[in-house]
Order: structure tokens, then C-alpha cells, then sequence
């Protein structure tokens, strides 16, 4: 896999400004606000894959479902093409973004509908969103994209039902659902994670082939980090709601600044490395933020942590070569 | 304890909703068909019942719908339902309350014997899947459900009293007995009870047995009946413990869920014995057009099965630890 | 419908591990699908056929009655006969006839109430689950309300302030007041399909509210609708009648109901005239019936779970060795486990399907085994068949083969015998402790199970053994009276491992204890559970899907593929020299953390579907090294240097 140099991005395609998502938990009487994901600021450039990782609970599927306007924003703002979202008025310019930003979800056993041949939701992807093409047109756009994403022959693919694929061609038909609307960015909520492991590197293989051919990028959400490196130029660590480190890939993942990224880094097993048993110890959990106090969230499980960290929310510094870092305490 | 409460708000607002319907019925039905009834108390009774009467059924009042309303609620809560026709002229109370204890003993000990006994056979069943027990019951018992109550007890009293003449075919009791609290009434009583009750228990077990089986069916292939197994316990503990107590929870859910049902067919097999509990009486009501008595034994009914549900929702958090906690 | 079918194929090809069949659970389907099943389930085709003989009967009453069921010209109460075949009535009618112009208003009825309530169910009940928040919180509380009210007598107080009010005002009132139940369910089961993607895919898309309820919603509920319309058809046969017996229909009406209303009030029972109230009552059973009986096939065609199958072990191919091996059950003294030629097959629709197939392997005292695969590869059969825990939702049988255990042949014992040696000696961690705690007991009350099943232990003791284990999993004994729902994910997996440490058993069998941990989590419960191992002496086998997972614990892996064993050999062995090229493509499909970045290529193609293995090696559609004689007969195992390998090219030192 070739990855783009990653500080030589000539313009973003998405960035978002102290994204905020707040839910509200709690019956009447004992109402809370859980913080799923608190003042994130990334940039996804075009053409550039980036990949988000963190635990369950961590706001990476949260983050992927303001992108896609499944949630509203409880602060902050997201820039498309350098147009505000918040401003973005009327159906037709959301269908508009829509097309843009598609998603894939993580499970391939949930996210076809069964009651209908695979075709379906590629078919009413272009009805909504490219008025223009003809019945034919569409009929040939289908079989374009199912042969973009390797389901051959596309003809026959078409007609099948979801419970007649299996979990991998499955996926492969959401990224076909993606690819109909001509999409400039595909978020990608944990694509493989329920796959079998021969079937995702395939996958996985896909979205670089897709980036490249069709010059799309993505924002490649999961849990796996030997599967980001794999395939993204840049990496964004999230630890409860906060992006904790930010960078190209290879360096994050090589030389972690954060605490946390060092723990999640030490924690994917190796088969060719030496275990490192003292690494694995930590037996903490992450917090719920629920109504959170100011302070790094990481410091009840962190080897580092200082006085600073129980009070000063620590927030993203930049460490040069295109890395930044919320940690009091790293360099 | 919040779901408890929660139940007991639902409780209370369904009995509005009940009470409510009793007071707006009357005043929907084109015509005011309970102007010829009232006409029958004129003259008869004192003029604040008749008042009250008034109220309840909107005829000739001259206050608001409203304030109506409000007196009507609390005509109902002070336990004026008004004066029976039928049984002219004890309050609608009095007479609810002394056919109240029959149907309680009938329906309610009959009722709660079909659930038990159902939930137990479909428990086992489930238990020894494919068995003859579970091969056999459901198929039967899914035809028996579709009976009409009134007419299984139509045919027990053909077969079991008119060609068998095994047990007495209508009444709670002997007419020639009084009622009183002597072994002689009681063995009679209960004597004239067993065809009713057998009528309801054939028809209503039904439903228990499947739903109980399905229930536990699922409840088998939980992983925790398995590590039961796995943790070598004993198939009885196994079966109660780990797979029975987990099955019932959705169990008494139903049974809360359809107890209105089951009640709507022991009316109708209250009528056809001539048994004198709350259903027979609501049905004479009917047929004399004895509104006052009809609307106070609806009621009555709708507490009943309130308070029975009230109490499956009781056994589901003694059950359940899920509900009790604060979340 | 798709539901059945796909139910058993999908669970072979997908079995304990991964996502269960979205199908399956939610019963959706195509149409031809659904009449497929319906025309293979006894119980569906006789309610069909009752209700067809219905429907004739009442579009064409004229034709098939003799009499006109309203002439009252015959003599009273006559006995049946060829001229009145049940008789006559005390009215001078003809029964025969009554009750053929009687299936009419019946059907009608129900078919009319069916609908109404039907759409009513949908509307609010879908509505309920889409909208959420207070409209659903309304919707509910009002859908509960109508369900609890005992609706039969408000029919009656509203019939009787309108009595004689006719058809059309019986058919609303039912209707409007018979969808709660069906409401209800619709609403759950739409909940339920909340959190399936597709609706999320659909609305992300773009489509309106409406397109999703209509179209992406309503079509994968169909057998639940199907359902409510038959349930409520039912209901409405009985109240109907119930109605009219007591006179509170039309007694002109020709109807069933009013049949009875007669028959009652004329004491036809009593009077000789026993057809006259007992015919119509058998009809409205069987019409009931009708209805009853397709609402109950549709439950188990939708969930294929109630239903049995029968494993046909004639149809099973021969080659399998036979469970009743004379041999001695001795297992070889060092290790604690040896299993010889198990296989176990499931039954499904389409004939017996063998999961694991000739399984040779054993284990040593103390020894960590980790058996490693992809999902339907038959590695969580051969777990839970080595415990002989099979059996719903694992319902395969062991059809050949035995487990050699402590000197018995486990799959000898009976279940009385088997107990002695649970937990004790041989207990099980799940993948999932959510699932596999019961919810309404205490870890201490479960732990307490165990203890008093095997042990004569005080009260005292149970306890004081009960805190001992949770401290060597690292939980703090205040938990010990907890629910397992109130514990933390990484909390359960580890009570449930101290369970499985009550006894310090000889083995711990140990079904993906990890996989639904985060990473970190993960990796520290492996850690945990290798040092508890080496201090407490037990051996395991620990079964995953990730076994770059298992690269740095278990002492040999066994890699299995469609039901058998692919290779088995030391870790290490396996990590540096992977024979089998089914290993070799697995390992080059993790991309590496720290290695040098590669392109990998995953393994081309999918499992095969075992129902139908490919001849010869099962790999070999997959295999970059396919070779002519790899699809000319069953490839046989191999021992290369300690390594066991079921491959042609293993033979040749490749």
C-alpha cells in the first residue's frame, strides 16, 4: 500500500470545528448529559484516507453519524468544501451533501435491507440523488459499480438477495450503495470488524483501490490499529470523547506520544513480536462521561499523570511534522 | 421500586381512562337512550339519586359538561354508582359487591389454575422438546383456544348434565339451599362450579401452554441454561432456577396482557350457567337496560383485572432483580 | 418464507460466533418464500384449507344450501334426516341451510375486523416505535390501556345502548378496539429493526420519513403482520359471536352467532334439538381454528427455532467410525484430554450436515491448546461436543468418535454420570459473560449453584471460596452480591472465569472469552488468564477466531477449516513455518503492527457450505497451490516434523 506523505495536503475536503455532541441519559428525575464526543477539530484532505480509532464508547461511531447529519452538532461546526453545515438549508442541499458524504456501516448482516435484492439500495441511492440518469443509465451505473467493488458478475450479482451473499460480499455491496452517489468522502464506521479475518484484508484492499481509482477519501473508523496503519495516511486516536493524538500514521503508531496511545499501540497482539507483559497489566476501564469536571479523563489510569491533569482539560498541542497531541506531560 | 410506581401510574390511569369511557358513552349514543330508562325512576326514588343518575348519564342537566364531569368522578369514587333497576332498589354497589365473591372464586381461582397449570406444561414441554407431552398438547390446545367459551359450556352442560347427569347445569347453587358459610352450601357451591370452571380452564389454558413453551423454547438457548448444564446442576435446577424463572418474566407480561380477554369469555360462561357472579348480573343488566348497574359492574370487572394485573406486575419484580434497580 | 430455509443454512454457515441471520430474527422475506414454507408446514396448509372450504361456501351459499334458511315451512324439531341433515328448528327452519347462509356474515366479520385492526396495529404501532420519545410514550400508554381494559364488556355497554345497530357499526367497534395486541407486538418488533442499518443506511441517504416506514420498514415485518391480521380475525370470530348469542347483534341476521342466540333462547339443548346449537358452535371453532392454526404455523416458520428436526443419521455418509468403539478408554497418562475421530452433525432442512468431520487431538496436563478458525469452521461444535453441551441453539448431534477424559469416554456417559465430572473436573468460560450469567440470579447465588452441585460445603465456605475467586481474577469481593447487569462488560468475563475456578478443574474450556472486549481489555485478560494457568495448573482450550490473539499463550494451535482439522502444531512452528496453505493465507491477512508494510491479499473466495463440501481437499477452490489430485480424493493428515498437516504438498516437505 502506498500511503501520501501526510503533511502535504493541498486542501481539505472536511474539517470539522470543536465538534460537540452531548445525549441526554437519564429518566425526568435524574437527568444527565453523556458527553460522546467533546470540541473535536480534524481535518480529512482529498483523496487522503484517515483513520479514527478508540475503544467502544470512545465517539468515533458518534463522530461518523454528525458527519453523515444522522445527529445534530450540540456545538461546533463541520466544513464542507468550506461551506458551514449549519447553513445548509432545504432537502435539496442536504441531498446534496448526502451524496457526498455516504457511509458504510459495520454490520453486513444489518445494514441491507432482507426484503430486497441487493440492488435495491444502490437503485434508490441514484433515484435520490442523480435525477438525471435514465432507467438504462441507471441499469448500466449498477453494474459499474458492482464491478467496482468486485462483486462479478455484476449481472448476476444484482439479483441476488442479502441472505445469499456472504458477510465479506456483503460489505462489499455497501461500499457499492457508497460508490452510486459519486461520493467525494465515504465514511466508513468499522467496515471489517465483523468480518472473517481472510476476508478483510480484501476489503480493506478495496478502499485503497476505490481512493485511487475513483479519488475518494475516507474516514476509515475502528478498533483495529494494525488495520489503520494498513490503509491510512493519517491516524486520530479518541479516548472518551476527546481526540487525544493526531498524525501520520506511521509515526503515531511507531513513536505514540500519548499515554493512552501507547497502551492501546502495546495492547494489539503481534504475532512477531516479544509480549511485553509489563504493558498489559492495566486493568481500567474507560470512564462513562457522564456530566464529566474539567481534567484529562485519561488520569486515573495513566502512568504519567500530574497534578495539572486533575484540574486543566489538556488540549491538542502541535508537535510539528503534522502531530499534535492532548497531554500535559508528552513532548 | 420506580417500576413498581410506574406500574401503579399506569394502574391509575387506566381506571380513569375507564371511568371516563363510562361517563362519555352515554352521551355519544345518538337519541339518549337512557332517557327511557330514567323515565322508570321517576317518582321512585329520592331526588339526589335521581340527580346523580342525571349526571352520569347527561340527561336533563343543566351544568357544564365539565363540572359534570368532575361530580361524576366524585359521585364514582365515593362509591355512588347509582340505584338497579333490576334489583330495585339496592344501590348498584351493594349489588356489585354480592355477586363480586362468585366471580372471584370462579373466574379468579379458575384463572389463575390455567396459568399455573399452563405455564408448568409448557415449561415441561419445552423441557423435553419434541416429547410426547409437547408433540401432542400444542396442536390440540391451539384448536381448543379457538372455541367459543359460551359454546364449550353450551356442550359440557348438554354432555356432562343433560346425557351424563353428572353435575347440576346452571346456578351457583342449590335453590332450595341459602347461602350461608355451612359444609353443606360449600360442597354444593363447589359442586356447581366444576363445569363452569372446567369450561374456562380447557379454553384459556391454551394460551398459557404456547406462549410458555415458546417462551422457554427461546430461553433453552440462552447461554446461561447451557452453563448451567455445563456447572453439571441438577436437570430440576436447571429447569426452574436457570431456564423457568427467566421464561416466565415475559409469561406474566402476557398474562397481564390478555386477563382482559380471558375475563370477556368468563361472562359469557357466567351467562350460560345462570351462575350469579358479576358476569351474569352484567348481562340481566343489559337485557333490562339497567344502565346504572351495567356501568357499575363494568367498572367493577375493569378493577378487577386491574388489581390482577397490578399483581402479575408485583411477581415480575420479585422475579426480576432488572426492574428493581435504578437505572 | 426466506426465514426458514435461510434460519438453518445461515446457522451452519455461521454458528455460535459472529452475527446471528438478520433473517431469521426479523422474518422478513419475499412472498414466494413465505408460500413455500407455508405449503411444506402441516399445521399452515390445514388452516388454508378450512378457510377456502369458508370462503366457497360463503360466495356461494345458494348453490350448496338445499333450503332457504329464512322459510319457516317445515315441521318443528325434527331429528336429522336426508331431507334436513341436522334437522329442523323449533322455528320450522332448516338447520343445514342456516348454517350455510351463516358463514357469510361470520367471515365477514372477520375478515373485515382483521382488517381494520390490522392497519390500525401498523399505523400506531410503527408510528410509535419510528417516532420515539413522547409520541411514543403516548402511543404506548394508550395502546397499553385499550389492551388492559377488558374490551369485550365495553363492546357490550356500547352495543347496548344501540342495540340492533347492525353490521357495519359491530364490524367498526371490533376494529377499533381489537388492535392493541397487535400493536403492541408491531411496536417491540419495530424497535427491535431501529437499530439495524438499514434503516440508518436509508436514512443517511437521504429518504424521507415516510419511504422508510413504508417501504424499508413494513416489508421485512410482513410475517408479523400476517400475524396481527389472523389474530385479530380470530378475536373478532368469537367476539362477534359472544355478541350475538347474547342477542346484542341483529337477530335477523343469518350469522353463526345468531344461530346460537336461537338455539339458547329456544333451549335447543334440552328440547331434542342438540344440532341446532351444536353445529354452528363447530363451525365457528373450525373457522376459529382456521385462523388459529395459520397464526401458529407463521410463528414457526418465522422463528424456526420451535421447530424440531430430526437428524437423519442414514442419509450421513458411512465413513465415520461408530460412538460404540470396545476398545478401553484409556487416555495416555500425560495428557488429560485425547479426542479420536469425533464428528457431529447437524440436522437441517435440506438433510444432515456434518459440522466437524473425524477430529483427532489432544491435550496435556496443563497445557494451553488454542483451536483457531473462521466462523462456521466447526470450532465452537467440536468445543461444546468435546462437553458434551450440544443442543439448542448448537443442536447437533455427535454421530461418531470419542473424548477421552480422566479414563471415561465422555461421550459414552449419560447426563447423570456426566455431572460427576463437570466443573469439577472439566468446566466452560462463554464468549459472552452477559449471556451466559443468568440475569436474575447473584454471582454468589451462581457460584453457589456450582458449589452445592458438587461439594458438601458449608454456607461459610461457598462464600469464603466464592471471594477467593473473584480476587484472583482481580475483582474486589464487594461484588460478589451483584446482578450481572450491574457489573462492567470486563467485570462479568472475569466473574465468569472465576467460576470456571471454583473447583481449580484439570480443564477449562474457553469458547472466545475475549472477543467482546476492547483491545486493551482484552489483552489483559489474556495475560491474566495465562498466569492464573501456569500458577493453578489447569489446561485449556481456548478457542478463537484472531489467533494472532492466542500467538503469544497457547503452546500448540490447531487450525481448523469446513469441519476439519487443517494443521496442528507448536505455535511458534506454526507462526514461523505455516505448512498448511490455508495457515499461510491467514497469517499473511493480518496486517502487522510494527513488521514492514506489505500488501496483503486475504484469501480469495469463502468457506464452502458444508451441506455440500467440495470433493477432495476443501480448501483447494481456494488454494493458490491447487493441484490436480487435491480434488481427487479425501486428502489424508500428515506428520511433518511434528507438525500434523492435511495437505499434498505437506507430504513433500513443502
Amino acid at each position: 500500500m502506498r500511503p501520501r506523505g501526510g503533511g502535504a495536503l493541498s486542501e481539505a475536503l472536511l474539517r470539522t470545528e470543536g465538534l460537540t455532541r452531548h445525549f441526554r441519559v437519564g429518566k425526568l428525575t435524574s437527568r444527565q448529559t453523556l458527553h460522546a464526543v467533546d470540541d473535536v477539530d480534524l481535518t480529512i484532505g482529498r483523496g487522503e484516507i484517515v483513520a479514527l480509532v478508540g475503544e467502544s464508547g470512545s465517539g468515533k461511531s458518534t463522530i461518523a453519524r454528525l458527519l453523515a447529519l444522522v445527529h445534530r452538532p450540540t456545538r461546533g461546526e463541520i466544513w464542507f468544501e468550506d461551506r458551514p453545515l449549519s447553513r445548509l438549508r432545504g432537502r435539496r442541499s442536504r441531498l446534496a451533501y448526502s451524496a457526498a458524504v455516504p457511509m458504510v456501516f459495520q454490520d453486513p448482516y444489518s445494514s441491507i435491507n432482507p426484503a430486497y435484492r441487493v440492488s435495491h439500495g444502490i437503485v434508490r441511492g441514484m433515484k435520490l440523488h442523480r435525477g438525471d440518469l435514465s432507467r438504462t443509465g441507471r441499469g448500466a451505473e449498477l453494474n459499474r459499480v458492482l464491478d467496482a467493488v468486485g462483486l462479478v458478475p455484476a449481472g448476476e450479482t444484482r439479483r441476488r438477495f442479502p441472505y445469499e451473499l456472504s458477510g465479506g460480499q456483503r460489505q462489499r455491496v455497501g461500499f457499492a450503495q457508497a460508490l452510486a452517489l459519486r461520493p467525494k468522502l465515504i465514511v466508513a464506521d468499522e467496515p471489517v470488524s465483523m468480518l472473517d479475518v481472510s476476508i478483510r484484508v480484501g476489503v480493506l484492499n478495496l478502499m485503497g483501490e476505490l481512493r485511487e481509482q475513483e479519488g475518494v477519501s475516507f474516514l476509515y473508523i475502528t478498533h483495529d490499529v494494525a488495520s489503520a496503519r494498513y490503509l491510512a495516511d493519517r491516524i486520530l486516536v479518541m479516548y472518551a470523547g476527546h481526540l487525544v493524538e493526531e498524525g501520520p500514521t506511521e509515526d503515531v503508531l511507531q513513536r505514540p506520544k500519548h499515554p493512552y496511545t501507547q497502551l492501546l499501540v502495546s495492547a494489539v497482539p503481534d504475532p512477531r513480536a516479544e509480549l511485553g507483559l509489563a504493558d498489559a497489566r492495566d486493568v481500567g476501564e474507560p470512564p462513562k462521561v457522564v456530566d464529566p469536571k474539567p481534567g484529562c479523563r485519561f488520569r486515573q489510569r495513566c502512568p504519567l499523570a500530574v497534578a495539572e491533569c486533575e484540574t486543566v482539560t489538556p488540549q491538542l498541542r502541535e508537535l510539528g511534522d503534522g502531530r499534535r497531541v492532548a497531554c500535559h506531560v508528552a513532548s | 421500586m420506580r417500576f413498581v410506581l410506574r406500574r401503579l401510574g399506569f394502574f391509575l390511569v387506566t381506571l380513569w381512562a375507564a371511568i371516563t369511557a363510562n361517563f362519555v358513552i352515554p352521551r355519544l349514543m345518538p337519541g339518549n337512550p337512557a332517557l327511557a330508562m330514567m323515565s322508570r325512576y321517576r317518582g321512585h326514588i329520592n331526588p339526589q339519586a335521581l340527580h346523580a343518575l342525571e349526571i352520569a348519564f347527561g340527561v336533563k342537566t343543566h351544568q357544564s359538561l365539565l363540572s359534570a364531569y368532575f361530580t361524576y368522578l366524585g359521585n364514582v369514587f365515593r362509591g355512588h354508582l347509582g340505584i338497579s333497576l333490576t334489583f330495585f332498589p339496592d344501590p348498584v354497589l351493594h349489588d356489585v359487591l354480592q355477586a363480586l365473591p362468585w366471580t372471584l372464586a370462579l373466574i379468579g381461582s379458575t384463572t389463575i389454575l390455567a396459568f399455573v397449570l399452563g405455564t408448568l406444561i409448557g415449561l415441561v414441554g419445552a423441557w423435553r422438546r419434541g416429547g410426547i407431552l409437547d408433540s401432542v398438547l400444542p396442536p390440540i390446545f391451539v384448536i381448543t383456544s379457538a372455541f367459543p367459551y359460551f359454546w364449550l359450556a353450551m356442550l359440557s352442560i348438554w354432555l356432562f348434565s343433560l346425557k351424563l347427569g353428572w353435575l347440576p347445569q346452571s346456578g351457583g347453587y342449590d335453590i332450595i339451599d341459602t347461602p350461608a358459610w355451612s359444609w353443606h352450601f360449600i360442597h354444593d357451591a363447589v359442586v356447581h362450579s366444576i363445569l363452569p370452571a372446567l369450561t374456562i380452564l380447557v379454553t384459556s389454558i391454551g394460551g398459557w401452554i404456547l406462549t410458555m413453551r415458546n417462551n422457554a423454547i427461546s430461553v433453552l438457548t440462552e447461554d446461561y441454561v447451557r452453563m448451567a448444564r455445563a456447572k453439571g446442576l441438577s436437570p430440576w435446577r436447571v429447569m426452574w432456577t436457570y431456564a423457568g424463572r427467566n421464561a416466565i418474566l415475559p409469561n406474566l407480561t402476557g398474562f397481564a396482557m390478555s386477563l382482559g380477554f380471558v375475563v370477556s369469555g368468563a361472562i359469557l360462561v357466567e351467562f350460560v350457567f345462570n351462575y350469579p357472579g358479576v358476569g351474569w348480573m352484567f348481562l340481566q343488566s343489559v337485557e333490562n337496560q339497567d344502565y346504572a348497574l351495567m356501568q357499575g359492574l363494568f367498572l367493577i370487572i375493569v378493577l378487577a383485572v386491574l388489581t390482577a394485573i397490578l399483581a402479575a406486575d408485583a411477581a415480575t419484580a420479585l422475579l426480576d432483580p432488572r426492574t428493581r434497580d435504578v437505572r | 418464507m426466506s426465514a426458514s430455509s435461510i434460519g438453518a443454512t445461515d446457522q451452519l454457515a455461521t454458528p455460535p460466533i459472529g452475527p446471528k441471520p438478520l433473517v431469521a430474527e426479523v422474518g422478513g422475506g419475499r412472498l414466494g418464500d413465505i408460500w413455500r414454507a407455508i405449503s411444506r408446514n402441516r399445521k399452515a396448509v390445514a388452516g388454508l384449507l378450512l378457510l377456502l372450504v369458508f370462503v366457497v361456501v360463503s360466495i356461494f351459499p345458494g348453490q350448496i344450501a338445499p333450503d332457504d334458511p329464512t322459510a319457516q315451512t317445515y315441521p318443528p324439531a325434527l331429528g336429522p334426516s336426508w331431507h334436513h341433515l341436522l334437522g329442523t328448528t323449533s322455528l320450522r327452519q332448516d338447520i343445514f341451510s342456516q348454517l350455510i347462509f351463516g358463514t357469510r356474515l361470520s367471515l365477514v366479520i372477520a375478515l373485515a375486523v382483521g382488517a381494520i385492526a390490522t392497519v390500525l396495529a401498523v399505523l400506531i404501532g410503527v408510528s410509535a416505535a419510528y417516532l420515539g420519545g413522547i409520541a411514543d410514550g403516548i402511543l404506548s400508554l394508550v395502546t397499553d390501556v385499550i389492551l388492559v381494559l377488558p374490551i369485550f364488556p365495553l363492546i357490550i355497554v356500547i352495543t347496548a345502548y344501540r342495540k340492533n345497530s347492525g353490521l357495519f357499526m359491530l364490524i367498526i367497534v371490533l376494529g377499533v378496539l381489537g388492535w392493541s395486541y397487535g400493536a403492541r407486538q408491531l411496536r417491540s418488533q419495530a424497535l427491535s429493526l431501529r437499530t439495524r442499518e438499514f434503516l440508518e443506511s436509508a436514512r443517511v441517504r437521504g429518504e424521507r420519513r415516510l419511504y422508510v416506514i413504508l417501504f424499508e420498514i413494513l416489508p421485512t415485518m410482513t410475517s408479523l403482520i400476517v400475524a396481527t391480521f389472523l389474530g385479530s380475525a380470530l378475536y373478532a370470530v368469537l367476539a362477534a359471536a359472544g355478541l350475538q348469542f347474547i342477542g346484542l347483534g341483529d337477530p335477523n341476521s343469518q350469522s353463526w352467532g345468531t344461530m346460537l342466540y336461537w338455539a339458547q333462547s329456544n333451549e335447543a339443548l334440552f328440547a331434542g334439538m342438540p344440532w341446532w346449537a351444536l353445529a354452528p358452535g363447530i363451525c365457528l371453532a373450525l373457522l376459529g381454528a382456521a385462523f388459529a392454526l395459520l397464526n401458529y404455523a407463521f410463528d414457526e416458520i418465522s422463528s424456526p427455532a420451535l421447530r424440531v428436526r430430526k437428524l437423519e443419521r442414514s442419509r450421513i455418509p458411512g465413513r465415520l467410525p461408530s460412538p460404540a468403539d470396545t476398545t478401553p478408554a484409556v487416555a495416555p497418562d500425560r495428557s488429560v484430554l485425547k479426542v479420536e475421530g469425533l464428528s457431529v452433525a447437524y440436522a437441517t432442512d435440506a438433510g444432515p450436515v456434518v459440522a466437524v468431520d473425524n477430529v483427532d487431538l489432544d491435550v496435556g496436563r496443563g497445557e494451553f491448546l488454542a483451536i483457531v478458525g473462521e466462523s462456521g469452521c466447526g470450532k465452537s461444535t467440536l468445543l461444546y461436543a468435546i462437553a458434551r453441551l450440544l443442543g439448542a441453539p448448537l443442536p447437533g448431534e455427535i454421530i461418531g468418535g470419542r473424548v477421552l477424559f480422566q479414563g471415561q469416554d465422555l461421550v459414552l456417559l449419560e447426563e447423570r454420570e456426566l455431572r460427576r465430572v463437570r466443573w469439577r473436573d472439566l468446566s466452560v468460560v462463554m464468549q459472552s459473560a452477559m449471556n451466559a450469567l443468568n440475569p436474575v440470579l447473584t454471582v454468589a447465588e451462581q457460584m453457589r449453584d456450582a458449589c452445592r452441585a458438587h461439594s458438601k460445603m458449608s454456607k461459610a465456605e461457598i462464600e469464603e471460596r466464592s471471594r477467593e475467586v473473584l480476587r484472583l481474577v482481580s475483582i474486589d469481593p464487594v461484588h460478589l452480591h451483584s446482578y450481572p447487569h450491574q457489573l462492567s462488560g470486563g467485570m462479568r468475563q472475569r466473574a465468569m472465569i472465576a467460576m470456571a475456578l471454583l473447583f481449580t478443574p484439570d480443564l477449562v474450556i474457553m469458547d472466545e472469552p475475549t472477543s467482546a472486549l476492547d483491545v486493551v481489555a482484552q489483552r489483559s485478560l489474556m495475560v491474566q488468564i495465562k498466569e492464573l494457568q501456569e500458577r493453578l495448573g489447569f489446561a485449556v482450550i481456548f478457542v478463537t477466531h484472531d489467533m494472532s490473539l492466542v500467538s503469544h499463550f497457547s503452546d500448540r494451535l490447531l487450525v481448523m477449516y469446513a469441519g476439519q482439522v487443517a494443521e496442528l502444531s507448536s505455535t511458534r512452528e506454526l507462526f514461523d513455518r505455516p505448512r498448511h496453505p490455508y495457515s499461510q493465507g491467514l497469517l499473511e491477512a493480518f496486517p502487522s503492527i510494527r513488521g514492514p508494510k506489505v500488501r496483503l491479499l486475504g484469501i480469495p473466495g469463502s468457506p464452502p457450505d458444508l451441506a455440500h463440501p467440495p470433493a477432495g481437499c476443501r480448501f483447494a477452490p481456494r488454494c493458490a497451490h491447487v493441484q490436480p489430485r487435491c480434488t481427487e480424493g479425501e486428502v489424508p493428515l500428515s506428520t511433518v516434523n511434528g507438525s500434523v498437516v492435511r495437505c499434498v504438498l505437506a507430504e513433500e516437505g513443502h
